[in-house]
């Protein structure tokens, strides 16, 4: 007997489409929902039934809570499953399918809510027995400065209390910087949030982002899945997550993982979450927790053996936590966003050919399909390439040689970044940070760079070649070739295919 | 056939034949057998240089060539002599004007420069929102604002000119 009988899956692109395969295997029908412009969507395509929403934008469509639960409801489904992103950490949400009689696939309103909040979430985290970033959470004045510095030891950042957007933020070296820097914070704190209460925090240097999957059930019961690595960011976006992290001792994974647990039991946590830690100097901090499935999940299923969404399901159901299988190997992942590689700039188009990727250990999570139009209204992500390997070595290899598989035409997308980052000295020695996409080359290699000039000249003479191969044809009335193309048997069987 | 191709500053001319034993490229007196053949119904490319084989997608628009290549993308400027030639011309009369163009279509939420602005490279002079992220759009090159073609709160489709400069 499935657990539920029919699913609504409350996304779109990816990870809708991940959600309704995994309930495809249970048995369980699946509910897409839609915006206009996602009318031909995969998810669509794939679910067994679909509902349309409404307009494009989010809040006419994903975000409206009346609207997704009513769909549901409508729909006779017994439970929803948020993915990432809009809904998914919105205890509202939660709380509106709860008076529905619909199980949320995801923690309960107040786990949602209290994690939500930054302030609270670290004060659960602090009773918890969660390390922070040592420093003082309160106002600190003049007279105490100088102490309170020395105490959390340098470098110190002081940071203003209503603060935000990088604003009334100084980093301190040592004591002789400390005073005008503190002028300096409380100024800019006022001018720019009315507010010039500051508070001073250790400056975790060169950090790295190190997150621990935890799972939980209606029974109290609490597990962990291991680390993902996730520093190679951009703007504090990720590109590439790994697991195991190269940095981890078993010790610091093991005391790590029991701090993640014990503050999903402080508050009363179920089904599947994400405990974000800042990791430096052999030490880690506690950063913030998300309360839903994370992008990077297939790292961990893949690195498992696990599959976290049936897990997700199944606690929602009731049912009691799987064992968790011994790890092996190394998995990385590297998120395809339609971005240009070079600014960063969001690319838009239709995606007019793919080519994917396949062989041993290579798995992608996308709703990619020739024709899709990548608009302005949604993530850029397109999809996420996920490998397995036997050790670290050889998932960087399968990575880099999966990535020059896949092939995107019709918009640009941010692989060749990634691509960089996995052959950098940097990321292959294991000792990065989240720094590190500022420092590695982003240059192609001088030979490379010959090459593609070379490549780029031969396909205009190509393309002109045929116009001229065209031209000709036409002008002597049938499609026969004249004879001064004759010998280019190659090129007039390729002529066909030409639109 | 003589190109003139342009990537990241850097600047290659090769000439490019079909002889009877098949294409060959030469940069100097540097010779490569080239084969070059179409996969399916265009832009890719199943390249062979002196037997090496590349997988190539090229989307070929005009004089710019974007090309995938073993995971790199390429925007290759590529001129053919005709070309070159025309442009040689036009260079001289055009005195150096430039544009800034609309990287993609989006909303307009900054300007940052008006008319007669003396700007330097790199300098932000309009910023456009697209996919929920603020994309700040930089002068290339230091100069002074001739003309701006756009206002805040105006949508604008990809390539649409937004500033010149002189």
């Amino acid at each position: 007997m499935p657990p539920f009988r029919r699913i609504l899956v409350a996304n779109r692109g990816e990870i809708a489409l991940r959600v309704i395969r995994t309930a495809q295997e249970m048995g369980i029908e699946t509910v897409a929902v839609y915006s206009d412009a996602d009318r031909t969507a995969l998810h669509v395509r794939r679910a067994s039934r679909a509902v349309h929403l409404g307009g494009n934008r989010p809040s006419e469509s994903y975000l409206d809570i009346g609207k997704v639960v009513d769909a549901a409801k409508r729909s006779g489904c017994d439970a929803l499953h948020p993915g990432y992103g809009f809904l998914s950490e919105n205890e509202d949400a939660a709380a509106a399918c709860l008076a529905a009689g619909i199980e949320f696939l995801g923690p309960p309103p107040a786990a949602i809510a209290a994690m939500g909040d930054k302030v609270e979430a670290r004060r659960i985290a602090q009773a918890a027995g969660v390390p922070l970033v040592p420093g003082l959470q309160e106002d600190v004045d003049e007279p105490r400065l100088a102490a309170a510095a020395r105490q959390v030891g340098y470098p110190v950042m002081l940071k203003a209390a209503a603060g935000g957007g990088g604003k009334g933020i100084r980093i301190v070296r040592d004591e002789k910087g400390l005073l005008e820097a503190f002028h300096l914070a409380r100024a800019e704190a006022k001018g720019a949030f009315g507010d010039d209460r500051v508070y001073l925090e250790k400056f975790v240097t060169r950090p790295r982002h190190v997150e621990i999957q935890v799972m939980a059930d209606k029974h109290g019961g609490v597990v962990f899945y291991g680390e993902r690595e996730c520093s190679v960011q951009r703007r504090h976006q990720k590109l590439v997550e790994e697991s195991p992290c190269a940095a981890l001792t078993p010790e610091l994974r093991a005391q790590m993982g029991a701090a993640a647990c014990d503050l999903a039991r402080a508050v009363g946590y179920v089904g599947a979450g994400t405990v974000e830690f800042l990791f430096s100097g052999g030490r880690f901090y506690f950063l913030e927790m998300n309360t839903r499935l994370q992008v990077e999940h297939p790292v961990t299923e893949m690195r498992f053996g696990v599959d976290l969404v049936r897990e997700q399901i199944r606690v929602g159901a009731g049912e009691k936590l799987s064992p968790v299988p011994e790890p092996r190997g190394h998995a990385i992942e590297v998120r395809v966003n339609a971005e240009d590689p070079e600014t960063w700039f969001p690319s838009l188009g239709r995606i007019s050919r793919i080519s994917l990727p396949g062989g041993p250990g290579v798995r992608l999570d996308s709703a990619l399909y020739r024709g899709l139009e990548v608009t302005p209204w949604y993530d850029s992500m397109l999809g996420k390439l996920v490998v397995h390997g036997a050790d670290r070595e050889q998932a960087i290899a399968r990575c880099v040689r999966a990535l020059r598989e896949l092939r995107i035409v019709g918009v640009a997308t941010s692989c060749p970044v990634a691509l960089r980052a996995l052959q950098s000295d940097e990321f292959r020695g294991g000792d990065y940070d989240t720094g590190i996409l500022e420092r590695i080359d982003r240059k192609p290699p001088a030979s490379r760079r010959e090459l593609a000039m070379l490549a780029a000249a031969a396909a205009r003479f190509l393309v002109a070649e045929q116009a001229g191969a065209r031209a000709a044809a036409a002008a002597h009335g049938t499609g026969e070739g004249p004879p001064r193309w004759a010998q280019l048997g190659r090129i007039e069987r390729q002529r066909r295919f030409v639109p | 056939m003589k190109y003139t191709t342009r990537f990241g500053g850097e600047q290659r001319e090769f000439t490019i034949e079909r002889h009877a034993e098949g294409l060959v490229a030469r940069r100097g007196d540097v010779r490569h057998a080239l084969d070059l053949a179409l996969v399916g119904d265009g832009q890719t490319f199943s390249l062979l240089v002196d037997g090496q084989s590349y997988d190539v997608v090229a989307e070929v628009q005009g004089e710019q060539v974007t090309l995938q290549l073993l995971g790199e993308r390429f925007v290759v400027h590529v001129e053919d002599e005709r070309e070159h030639a025309a442009h040689a011309v036009a260079g001289h009369k055009q005195g150096g004007r430039r544009e800034l163009r609309a990287a993609m279509p989006g909303i307009v939420v900054g300007v940052k420069a008006a008319p007669g602005d003396a700007v330097a490279e790199g300098q932000t002079l309009v910023v456009l929102e697209a996919m929920k992220m603020q994309n700040p759009l930089a002068a290339e090159a230091a100069g002074v604002v001739v003309r701006v073609l756009c206002k805040v709160g105006e949508p604008v489709s990809a390539g649409a000119l937004l500033l010149e400069l002189e």
